[in-house]
């Protein structure tokens, strides 16, 4: 190997992010950490700028889970560089840990001792040293993340009320769609923006909330921030570089699949 | 739980050995008749004609009254004044339907009977009133007796329900309160930190220590003083400063002539943990907590304001609401339309808890 293996850590509590450093340096000298990330925002753009080899993941991060991060990692990778391995670091093991058993490179619980993260590291290495792994490597975390969202619950297990009449404020009046009308909802920093055949207008939500109130039979995620109504979809259309689209039915503009979604658009 | 639900049912078992069971007893009675008859009022006939006379006109009455108050009212408890009634028609028809049977069966003379009867009218009369009265008052006392216990039971099962469900109740506080996620995290640190510095690690493990305690023992009493809420919250406070390092910052008052003031316990406490959980702990640079106590026009105002994400963060936990919704119950409980709770928005940003209790 010439080139060193760098990873990131991503860890909002500084003890616990120091020592899981400082045991990674006794157990793995050669291992270049790139940094440690507070935040899953943070995490996601520092991964995404410095493409790591190895990245460790904690689950309950502020801004972003480590679920979260990783699924967003997944959908924005540019093709040409290999997926980091994921190691998911969580105290508590509120996701059963058989979920992550086929998932992640590795599922640690904190704390997690010299003994533990031996291990790690050696699953690690032997991974790194097959470079055929590395390559199906975004293909296996896509697949797993898919099993996983459909096994973590939904953020508002309440909900269970169906959504039928969309009331979106415009100006000074409230807006009121049904929700068959809608197109697509599209996720916009805090808002989510409700697209119709002739209208686009912004409710205070976020889609997390918004999904399970949805028929998901009716309307598909397909992007982290795009939701759309299959009865609008003429077509979906993959690119020269293997990017999958949608074509809306009497409307120009087509929205982006991410690879998570992907397999919703296999032939029969 | 069947509390309120326990039908009064007198007796449960099948009719034919209730019936059975009272018929043994009439017999009894007129047997006890046959010998009051026979050597007490000096009614001029053997004993073995007394007892036939007894058994036949004790039988009858029971029959008609027993029989009856099974086909009027079932296996429910009869109501007083048609009862009374229908003992009055049955004692003397049971008395002279029992008696023309037993001068048939004795194989005497009608006429003589009759003219017997009249002799000894007030004796047999006697007799006959006294014993379905004293059979019919057994009866009914023992009926009253088993509604009773029955309701004595239901009385039973329902303070064990109340008390079930205020134990249950206690659970669920402490184990809202003790959330493994919040145990686990703080372990980890401390694991962690007995390494890198040992001295931190210490009081980091006592803070824990005096968390765990406070919070089990605070659950089981009804009453506590602020100054042991305030130190449950500065232990609770510490253990996530050390775990949110930088990005948490706090600040308790509490006036030092509220220390000994009692209020209940849990107050605080949920909307400490509410602001950390929801508001702080989610937000990417944190914030901070500030939490007072303050006497004003002779009513307690304890407040928790944060910097955190505030009500209208991109997700609000449905725990919140819960919680929130628990300790208004518990207030309207306790103090009735005295106390109050609300939850605002903080400028420029996160929440505002304030409830207002009576001193």
């Amino acid at each position: 190997m010439t080139r060193p293996i760098r990873a990131l850590v991503a860890e909002d509590e500084p003890i616990l992010a120091f020592t899981l450093v400082q045991i990674l340096a006794r157990l793995w000298p050669e291992l270049q950490i790139g940094g440690v990330l507070e935040n899953g925002v943070a995490a996601v753009r520092e991964a995404l700028a410095q493409r790591p080899d190895v990245l460790f993941l904690d689950i309950k991060m502020p801004g972003k889970t480590g679920l979260e991060a990783a699924q967003e990692l997944a959908e924005d990778w540019p093709e040409e560089a290999p997926f980091p391995l994921v190691v998911f670091v969580t105290a508590y093991d509120e996701y059963a840990l058989a979920a992550f058993e086929q998932a992640a490179v590795d599922y640690v619980l904190k704390p997690a001792g010299d003994a533990r993260l031996t291990k790690t590291v050696e699953r690690l290495k032997a991974r790194l040293q097959k470079p055929g792994d590395r390559d199906s490597e975004l293909e296996r975390i896509v697949g797993q993340l898919r099993t996983l969202m459909a096994g973590v619950p939904p953020a508002v297990p309440m909900a269970a009320e169906r959504l039928s009449i969309i009331r979106a404020a415009v100006g000074n009046q409230i807006r009121m769609i049904p929700v068959g009308d809608v197109h697509y909802f599209e996720a916009s920093d805090k808002y989510v923006n409700v697209v119709t055949a002739d209208s686009e207008s912004l409710i205070r939500t976020s889609l997390k909330e918004l999904l399970p109130q949805l028929d998901s039979n009716q309307f598909w995620q397909v992007h982290r921030g795009t939701v759309v109504n299959v009865n609008c979809i003429e077509a979906a259309v993959r690119d020269e570089a293997g990017k999958l689209s949608l074509k809306l039915r009497g409307c120009s503009e087509s929205l982006a699949v991410s690879r998570i979604f992907a397999h919703l658009f296999k032939q029969m | 739980m069947q509390d309120a639900t326990i039908q009064l049912k007198p007796d449960s078992r099948p009719i034919p050995v209730i019936l059975l069971r009272h018929l043994a007893i009439v017999l009894l009675f007129n047997l006890i008749g046959a010998l009051l008859g026979t050597y007490t009022m000096y009614v001029d006939r053997s004993f073995f004609e007394n007892l036939v006379f007894a058994m036949c006109v004790g039988t009858l009455a029971w029959g008609m009254i027993d029989g009856g108050r099974l086909l009027i009212w079932g296996r429910a408890v009869p109501s007083r004044l048609p009862f009374i009634l229908l003992v009055a028609i049955a004692m003397p028809a049971a008395k002279f339907l029992g008696s023309v049977i037993a001068t048939q069966a004795l194989g005497l003379n009608p006429q003589n009977i009759i003219d017997h009867q009249s002799k000894n009218a007030t004796g047999t009369i006697i007799i006959t009133v006294l014993l379905c009265s004293i059979i019919t008052w057994f009866f009914w006392s023992k009926g009253q007796m088993a509604v009773l216990k029955a309701s004595f039971e239901a009385e039973k099962a329902r303070a064990a329900a109340i008390e079930k469900q205020a134990l249950q109740a206690q659970l669920q506080m402490l184990q809202a309160q003790i959330e493994p996620h919040m145990l686990f995290n703080t372990l980890a640190n401390l694991q962690a930190l007995i390494a890198v510095d040992a001295p931190r690690a210490q009081r980091m493990l006592e803070q824990l220590i005096q968390y765990l305690r406070a919070t089990l023992s605070s659950s089981r009493s009804q009453q506590t003083s602020l100054e042991h809420e305030f130190s449950l919250l500065e232990a609770y406070l510490g253990l996530m400063q050390v775990r949110m390092g930088a990005r948490l910052s706090y600040a308790l008052q509490l006036p030092p002539d509220l220390r000994k003031t009692m209020v209940p316990p849990m107050l605080l406490q949920p909307l400490a943990e509410n602001a950390i959980k929801h508001a702080l702990e989610p937000k990417i640079d944190g914030g901070h907590i500030d939490v007072r106590a303050i006497q004003e026009a002779g009513m307690l105002k304890l407040s928790v304001t944060d910097t955190g994400l505030g009500l209208d963060g991109p997700v609000r936990q449905p725990g919140t609401q819960l919680g929130i919704a628990n300790l208004r119950e518990r207030l309207r409980v306790l103090y009735g339309e005295q106390a109050s709770f609300s939850l605002t928005s903080n400028t420029p940003c996160g929440a505002a808890a304030h409830i207002t209790i009576p001193l």
